[in-house]
């Protein structure tokens, strides 16, 4: 079976693609966050005015 | 998922530090960058600017309007 191929770290590809998909959450509630940090800030501070 | 094998041969003990660092820097370099290359952050911090341009913008008008 594919995701029981082990790769150097020793992590299975199920493995590794779990930890991405966490990864990838997680940057996307960063993004998020940062995106709407940067709105308040465009609204309320004379950036870009 | 692209990239999903990628903790196969990157270990994540180093990879996922490694990649949060690098945001937090880079990140980090762009807002020290704004406070210290720009004029307008200072002061907005020190605050005082709004109310000096509200006070300015309704005086600017009333001095264009005679001249039309």
């Amino acid at each position: 079976m594919a995701d029981e191929k082990v790769g150097p770290t020793g992590l299975t590809v199920a493995e590794s693609e779990e930890i991405h998909r966490h990864l990838i959450q997680g940057t996307q509630i960063f993004g998020m966050i940062a995106a709407f940090a940067h709105l308040l800030a465009y609204i309320y501070s004379p950036w870009l005015k | 998922m692209i990239y999903g094998k990628i903790w196969t041969v990157v270990n994540p003990a180093v990879g996922i530090p490694v990649f949060l660092g690098a945001v937090a820097v880079t990140s980090f370099a762009v807002h020290l960058s704004l406070v210290s290359e720009t004029t307008w952050i200072k002061a907005y911090h020190n605050g005082g600017a709004g109310k000096a341009a509200m006070v300015a913008a309704p005086a600017a008008p009333a001095a264009e309007a005679p001249k039309k």
